[in-house]
Formats: C-alpha cells, sequence, structure tokens
C-alpha cells in the first residue's frame, strides 16, 4: 500500500497519526516510500547535491554535483568529510567531563560521576548545530555510528541502478 | 393465530442491531437492522419490527405481551477503545499521581498482533482515561495488612475536591493503595468530596474503588473504577432511552443487560461497567444453556463473526471465569466469562507477503464492509467473504436475506490480481488455499486450548454459530474427533438468544488473604471461615441491594456464595462454588477444602493435590439469582429424512479440494426436523449459510439443530 506524500511528510517531521504509523511499522515497506522520503528531503535543503541516503538528523550521504564524490553533509551545506569516514573526527567537540558541565544540564546529585561517564557533544561548525551527543566511559574512542553498504541497498533492497561514485584523489 | 411471545433478546453491534424474539413454543424469528448509535433505541424499534413482520405483527401488538428483554451491546466498549469517555478527576496517594498515566507496561501492547508484541518499535501508551492535571495527590498509607501506617490529611483531600469542582469534572473517582484491605481511608475522603460537591451546588457522581471493585492491584481496580465515571454513566443515559421507548410501546418489564460474569444486570444496577463486554458472552451462556436442557455437559463454543473466531470451553457444564481481563487495552478487575479469541473472520482481509509471499491472512479486517464483492463498500484488498463467493459457499443474491447484492465478478478479479497470479494459480486454486489455511489456523487454535487444558476433543460437543461460523464448521473440526458438531438453525442470532437464555444474577467479589497451615487448630480454622462469612455477608448485602433497587424482595433471591481458593505458596487459584451457604464451625473449614481439592483434582490430577502446604483464600464471591423467564427452545415432531421438495432451490456450481461439483442449494427454514441431507449440498438461510462438503451429512433434530458429520 502506497501513501500519500503528505502522510511521508508528516513522518518526517514527527507530526504523522499513530494509527498510519503503527501500519507502516506492521506491514511491509511500500516500495514507494524511499523515493518519496529522499524526494521531500532532498527539496527542503538548500543545496544541489543528491541525496543518496539521509544519515542521520540533519546529516547526508550525497553526491557532490560536480566531483560525483559521495561525502556526508549538513543540512546548512557544511561538508564533512569521505561518506566511509567517522564524521564526529571533523566535527567542534565539546567535552562535560567536570561535575560543573554536568551540574549545568543536570539538577544537583542527578548528574553521573564524571571518572565514569563523560558526555561529548558534536557540534556542526558552519551553523552551530548540535548533532549528537555521546555518553561514554571517559577513555572510550569516538564511536563510529555506522557505514552503510550502499551498494547493496540500491541493487539488491530497492532494485535501483547504484548512482555513480567517484573516488576522492586522497582518502 | 394467537402468538404469545414472551422474551427478546437484543444484540447492538457496531454496525447491525440484531433481535430475537421467542414465544412460548420456542419459534423465533431473527431481526436485522442498521445501528443507530447517535440514538441506540432507534435502531432497536427498527430490528424488531423487521423480526416481528416475519410472524405479520408490529411492535405496538407484541411489547405488551413480552415478559423480559435483555440488551446486549458494543457503545460502551467503543467509547473507551475511542476515549471518548466523560471528564473524569482522579484522587489517589500523594507521590503516586502518574500510576493511571504510566500504566502497566502490558497496556503497551494489548491487543496487538503477536509480531507487534514483540517490537518494542509498536508499543505504544495510550492517552490516560484521566490526564494528569485532573489527578491530584492526597496524603495517606495503609499497608498490605489493612493497617493505617500513614493518617489521612483531611486537608489536602478538601483541596484536592475544590480544585476537581472548580475544573468542571463530570465525575471523581478515588483509589487508595490498599483500600480493599480497609476502606476507611477512601470512604472518608468519599464524603469530603461529596460535601464539597454539595456546597458548590453540583451534582458530580463519586466513585470509590472500595465500594464498587474491592480487590487486589490497584492498577485494574482503578481503572474499572475509572471506566464507572468515565463510560458506564452514559451508557445508562443509553439504556433508560431504550427502556422508556420500550414503555411507551406498552412494555412492562424492565430492561436488562448482560454483564461480563456471564448473568444479566439491570440498567439501574451500580456497577454497570461490567456490561462492557457483553455481545460474545451471549453465544457462551445460549450454548451452556442449550446444553443444560439437552444434556451436554461438555461443550466447546464457537462462533465466526466479520473480525474474530471466538472460543470456549463449558465443562461439566461450568464455563470458567477470569478475574483481571483486559479491554480496550486496559487491565480491568472484572469477573469476565473466559473466551480465547483469534482476529479471523469473515472480514479478514488476505494478503500476499511481498518478501516470502506466503498467503497472510488478518488481522485487521474489513468488518461490516463484507469485502471486494459488495461494489458499495469501498474495499479494495480481498476478503475471506470473497473467497466464499468466487468458490460458492454463499450465495451472492441472498447475503443478509439479500440486502446486500455481492459481486462474484469483481471479486474474481481481485483474487486473480492479488493473490492467484503472484502466487501462480489459478482463482479457484488461490481462494481454496485461503479457505483452508483459515480453517487450519482455527482448527489448531481450538484443539491447543481444549488440548492446553487437559481435555480430548472427542469428550466435547462443538458448537457452531455466528453468522459465518457454520460456512466453515466442517473446515475447522475436520479430524478434531468431537463427540458431536451442532449448528443451530438460529446461529446468526445465537448471541442474542444467549442473552435472553441468561440468568437475573448479580456478582460481587472481594479480595481477601485468609491463610490456615496444615496442622492448624480449631481456633485457627474459626476465625479463618468468621473472616470468610464477614466479607460473603458484606457482599450478599450489596448483592440484595441491588434487587432492592428493582423491586425484588430478600426472599425472592437465592444467594450462591463462592470463594477463591489455592494451596499455599501457589500463584493461581481457583474459583470454587461453595458446598456451604454459611461457614460458622471450624468443621466448615475442611468441606471448603475438600470442595476445592475436588476441583483440583478435576482440573489438574489427583496426584498433583498438595494439602501438606496448607490452604489459602484469596477472595470471596456472592452471586444472587431472581427467577426469570428463558427462552423456549424449539420442540418438533420428528418427521422423514427426505426433505421435502418445497426446501429445495436447486443447484450450485461448488468448488471443493481441487474440483468443481454441483452442490444442492436447500431453504433452512422450510427444512423438517428429521430431514437429512448429504453433501455436497449448502444450506441457506437470510443471515447464515451451512456448508456441508461432499463426504459429510447432516440431520436436522427435532429442536432446529442441524448435527454435521463425516460419513
Amino acid at each position: 500500500m502506497a501513501y500519500d506524500r503528505k502522510k511521508i511528510e508528516e513522518l518526517i517531521d514527527g507530526t504523522i497519526d499513530w494509527e498510519t504509523l503503527h501500519r507502516m511499522l506492521s506491514e511491509p515497506k511500500d516500495p514507494e516510500r524511499f523515493r518519496m522520503y529522499l524526494e521531500i528531503l532532498q527539496e527542503r535543503v538548500p543545496w544541489e547535491d543528491r541525496i543518496i541516503l539521509p544519515y542521520q538528523y540533519h546529516l547526508y550521504i550525497v553526491q557532490k554535483k560536480d566531483t560525483k564524490e559521495w561525502v556526508i553533509k549538513c543540512d546548512c551545506g557544511h561538508e564533512f568529510c569521505d561518506y566511509r569516514d567517522n564524521w564526529k573526527l571533523h566535527a567542534l567537540i565539546y567535552v562535560r567531563d567536570t561535575e560543573e558541565a554536568l551540574n549545568e544540564i543536570y539538577p544537583k546529585l542527578m548528574a553521573p560521576d564524571p571518572n565514569w561517564q563523560v558526555f561529548r557533544e558534536y557540534y556542526c561548525p558552519s551553523c552551530g548545530t548540535l548533532l549528537e551527543v555521546e555518553a561514554p566511559t571517559p577513555w572510550y574512542p569516538v564511536i563510529h555510528n555506522w557505514e552503510p553498504d550502499i551498494e547493496t541497498f540500491y541493487r539488491d533492497w530497492l532494485g535501483q541502478p547504484v548512482p555513480e561514485r567517484a573516488e576522492p584523489a586522497h582518502r | 393465530m394467537a402468538r404469545s411471545i414472551q422474551v427478546l433478546g437484543i444484540d447492538a453491534g457496531g454496525t447491525m442491531t440484531d433481535t430475537f424474539f421467542v414465544d412460548a413454543e420456542g419459534n423465533f424469528v431473527v431481526g436485522k437492522a442498521q445501528s443507530t448509535p447517535h440514538d441506540e433505541s432507534v435502531g432497536v424499534i427498527n430490528s424488531s419490527k423487521d423480526a416481528l413482520a416475519q410472524w405479520g405483527l408490529t411492535v405496538e401488538d407484541v411489547f405488551p405481551q413480552l415478559v423480559t428483554a435483555v440488551y446486549s451491546g458494543t457503545a460502551m466498549l467503543n467509547r473507551i477503545v475511542q476515549r471518548k469517555g466523560l471528564r473524569v478527576g482522579l484522587i489517589v496517594n500523594r507521590g503516586l499521581e502518574d500510576f493511571h498515566r504510566m500504566g502497566r507496561s502490558i497496556q503497551s501492547y494489548l491487543g496487538y498482533s503477536y509480531e507487534d508484541r514483540l517490537h518494542l518499535n509498536t508499543h505504544r501508551y495510550d492517552p490516560p482515561l484521566v490526564p494528569r492535571e485532573l489527578t491530584f495527590g492526597v496524603t495517606e498509607r495503609i499497608d498490605m495488612f489493612g493497617n493505617i501506617v500513614i493518617p489521612l490529611r483531611e486537608e489536602e483531600a478538601y483541596e484536592a475536591a475544590r480544585n476537581l469542582v472548580e475544573q468542571n469534572v463530570e465525575g471523581i473517582v478515588i483509589s487508595f493503595l490498599h483500600s480493599y484491605k480497609n476502606p476507611v481511608h477512601e470512604r472518608r475522603v468519599r464524603d469530603i468530596v461529596l460535601e464539597v460537591v454539595r456546597e458548590a451546588g453540583k451534582a458530580i457522581p463519586v466513585f470509590a474503588s472500595s465500594d464498587y471493585y474491592p480487590v487486589r492491584k490497584e492498577s485494574h481496580r482503578t481503572n474499572t473504577t475509572i471506566l464507572e465515571a468515565y463510560a458506564a454513566e452514559p451508557s445508562r443515559k443509553t439504556l433508560v432511552r431504550i427502556n422508556e421507548r420500550f414503555k411507551q410501546l406498552g412494555a412492562r418489564f424492565d430492561l436488562r443487560v448482560m454483564a461480563s460474569h456471564g448473568g444479566t444486570i439491570s440498567w439501574k444496577a451500580k456497577e454497570l461497567a461490567r456490561t462492557v463486554v457483553s455481545g460474545p458472552i451471549g453465544g457462551v451462556i445460549g450454548a451452556r444453556s442449550l446444553g443444560e436442557r439437552l444434556g451436554y455437559r461438555n461443550i466447546a463454543a464457537t462462533d465466526i463473526g466479520g473480525t474474530s473466531f471466538d472460543m470456549a470451553l463449558i465443562v461439566q457444564g461450568q464455563f470458567t471465569i477470569q478475574h483481571d481481563p483486559d479491554m480496550a487495552r486496559l487491565v480491568l478487575s472484572l469477573p469476565l466469562v473466559q473466551m480465547d479469541s483469534v482476529g479471523s473472520g469473515a472480514g479478514s482481509y488476505v494478503r500476499i507477503d511481498p518478501y516470502t509471499h506466503a498467503i497472510k491472512i488478518g488481522p485487521d479486517s474489513a468488518g461490516y464492509r463484507v469485502g471486494v464483492c459488495w461494489p458499495e463498500s469501498g474495499v479494495e484488498t480481498v476478503t475471506i467473504s470473497d473467497c466464499h463467493v468466487v468458490l460458492g459457499y454463499i450465495n451472492p443474491d441472498n447475503f443478509l436475506g439479500g440486502q446486500v447484492k455481492l459481486d462474484p465478478q469483481r471479486a474474481r478479479e481481485a483474487i486473480e490480481e492479488q493473490i492467484a497470479r503472484p502466487l501462480g494459480l489459478s482463482v479457484e486454486e488461490a481462494a481454496a488455499g485461503v479457505i483452508e489455511l483459515l480453517d487450519t489456523r482455527l482448527r489448531d487454535h481450538l484443539r491447543a486450548m481444549i488440548s492446553g487444558k487437559g481435555y480430548h476433543p472427542s469428550d466435547f460437543v462443538c458448537f457452531s454459530y455466528g453468522g459465518a461460523g457454520p460456512v466453515h464448521t466442517y473446515g475447522y473440526t475436520e479430524g478434531l474427533e468431537f463427540e458431536d458438531i451442532i449448528v443451530p438453525a438460529w446461529a446468526a442470532g445465537f448471541s442474542a438468544f444467549g442473552c435472553a437464555a441468561a440468568e437475573f444474577e448479580y456478582r460481587y467479589d472481594k479480595s481477601l488473604d485468609i491463610n490456615v497451615a496444615p496442622d492448624a487448630g480449631a481456633a485457627e480454622k474459626l476465625e479463618a471461615v468468621k473472616v470468610l462469612q464477614s466479607a460473603w455477608s458484606e457482599l450478599a448485602e450489596k448483592v440484595i441491594e441491588e434487587f432492592r433497587l428493582n423491586g425484588y424482595a430478600t426472599e425472592s433471591v437465592t444467594l450462591f456464595p463462592g470463594y477463591r481458593m489455592m494451596y499455599r505458596g501457589q500463584l493461581n487459584d481457583l474459583e470454587i462454588n461453595s458446598p456451604l451457604s454459611r461457614v460458622e464451625k471450624a468443621e466448615d473449614w475442611d468441606r471448603l477444602t475438600e470442595a476445592f481439592e475436588e476441583t483440583y483434582a478435576r482440573v489438574y490430577a489427583k496426584a498433583a493435590r498438595s494439602p501438606e502446604l496448607g490452604f489459602t483464600i484469596t477472595g470471596a464471591i456472592m452471586r444472587g439469582i431472581v427467577p426469570s423467564v428463558k427462552p423456549r427452545i424449539p420442540e418438533e415432531p420428528l418427521g422423514d429424512a427426505t426433505p421435502p421438495n418445497e426446501a429445495y432451490r436447486g443447484q450450485r456450481p461448488f468448488y471443493f479440494r481441487g474440483k468443481w461439483v454441483k452442490a444442492d442449494i436447500w431453504d433452512m427454514d422450510a427444512l423438517k426436523a428429521g430431514n437429512r441431507i448429504e453433501g455436497p449440498a449448502i444450506i441457506e438461510a437470510p443471515a447464515t449459510t451451512l456448508v456441508v462438503p461432499p463426504g459429510w451429512s447432516t440431520t436436522l433434530d427435532a429442536h432446529r439443530l442441524f448435527h454435521l458429520k463425516r460419513r
């Protein structure tokens, strides 16, 4: 069953009614969904690079219009890195690892002990949007969220040709 | 001819209102009309007209002669499902103001398909019946033994009451922890709230949980008490209106309502929330009542409607009562006749899973909209009924007596496109595959329900009813070796019949914790029976009070005390009808445990009895009954095995197990007692169809019950 565009927009905005959302979750995915979803996202961003895959809130894997390289890009247009790299290593990072910094967020005595847990906040260097917060133990490496297998996804799951991709000059 | 018509049963569903009239000889008519949710009395009267027209009578003729009428309906349930109840305020323990909103975690997936229950991302908490801003906390605490640990702060109760009155609530519910054990604080707060309401010059009903459902488990108890305020009061208005309409038509009886515990209660009843489930129970009561009169002790009652398949077991003439059922995604404290349901009915949608290419039935359904075969329905997905039409199971020109015309060609095309072609099958093979899958699924559930309780189908008679039940009877009973398979000729109106056959019966429950060690002396046993007897007396008072409201004297009420017992340390108790009407001596305790052990041995096994653990009584039960008029069942002289010619309606192609055969078509109403019909045959009535496939036969007995057999 296909959903109309308005429903998919509501899905993206988080305003969708529960009944429709429940049906979407329970039933096999409608084949039109991905195309429509990308179309809506593409219209909403101010740049013209083609979105290949939404990566996470505010971030997309795009095919650069001029070079056909695949990169991770923010809503605002800021380019982070190659789509296989960890964008967080290219973001602005603020680490809350003192009681004082943690108490800015939590009421007194409600925050974790900074010897056990810290918060790492990742911001876009261009628009300053807070993109993600990690809450690991202090020594833990920066987490690489995921590395999508886009070729397989397009070919075997969507049944569509894989978009063109150029290797960057140096990576 | 002067017919004397005594009993009326009403089943007001979401879409159709069925009425069932029975005369003094057991003859009956079934009427159908569209339900009218804005004023249900209209649908009830229309349906009655439809029924009585078949006897050439009018409602004005018949209502003055009626002795009794029983109502069951889905309006209250719908009001709860759609969360369209009244604006209710809630008073709870201070610090626990969020427990109602949080709910039990099971409420986040109740009513879901198996997959959706497993997957966390589909779980969801519905908005609470009472919003957080209308919930107030009052300081008090009573512990699980009933001791006052923190005294009630009355000034907080006054403040909460004033707040709620100011916010214009339409009902106020009070529910404290362990109030079932000691209700003093709840009752004090109830009186305070009533005082504040009175001072404000308003008339807001107030409900203390211990006055209504003095049972353990505060989520269940609170939900149920809230339903009294939230949903039952509007239903009372509906019932009053129907009752008034009946009175205008000359009726001289008070309308009764089918309740979840399997008895009927008056619309004046204090605990009206227990009428929330009534329709499906009607069938179970009907099956038990028929069984009682015809000598069937063990019955598997099965019902297929538009959306679900409902099953219940009657063992030794008794159905099982469930104590904390769920309804409309809420956990409740109501005694409910136990039923198992599968979300597969005649209206269930049929789809192909795009990844596994398996046929998937339901869980959603077109309900009353039948399927693609009904052009006006707007349904685009194939349903079970579409398969029936294509295979010749149902007559497209006689659906609901011809009120709805079905188009087999539309059904064919839809099945071809959605099911047959993707699977590489012919339309007939695909449709037959769907039916076979459904039959297998229902049969497996039925078998599991019976064997899961430790029985074998050969000890049971299977009753099959509901509009769509008899179409599938052969399919879901085949190979289960039931002792007999019975389809009543009034299958479509069987729930309404069952409601009319139910007792006028109130039932009250109360939680208890009576523990008696195996080596207990007479003093301890005496103390135990005292506690039980005082609970019985308290409940009996409530039962008698309900009947007094309806003008019955105390002497006319027959009381049936009961209790719930288990071995100490167990988790599951059994409900026992007490062998004694009063308990007052230490030896009486032993009679109670003997009755329990007898039931325990029957339900589980003799060897599993564990008296060395001692015994616990977890609850007291009191039922009260006054005599009421029940529908007679038909009694006709047995005639010839050969059916009369006027019952024969010709032949129709019928697809069964891979080939088309010619099935004889018979008119159900024109068949005579004693007639025997060999399959392939289809027996049609306006609202139901009995399918007799090749290799099967059926005989109509003197009570208009079809007995279906495989040769």
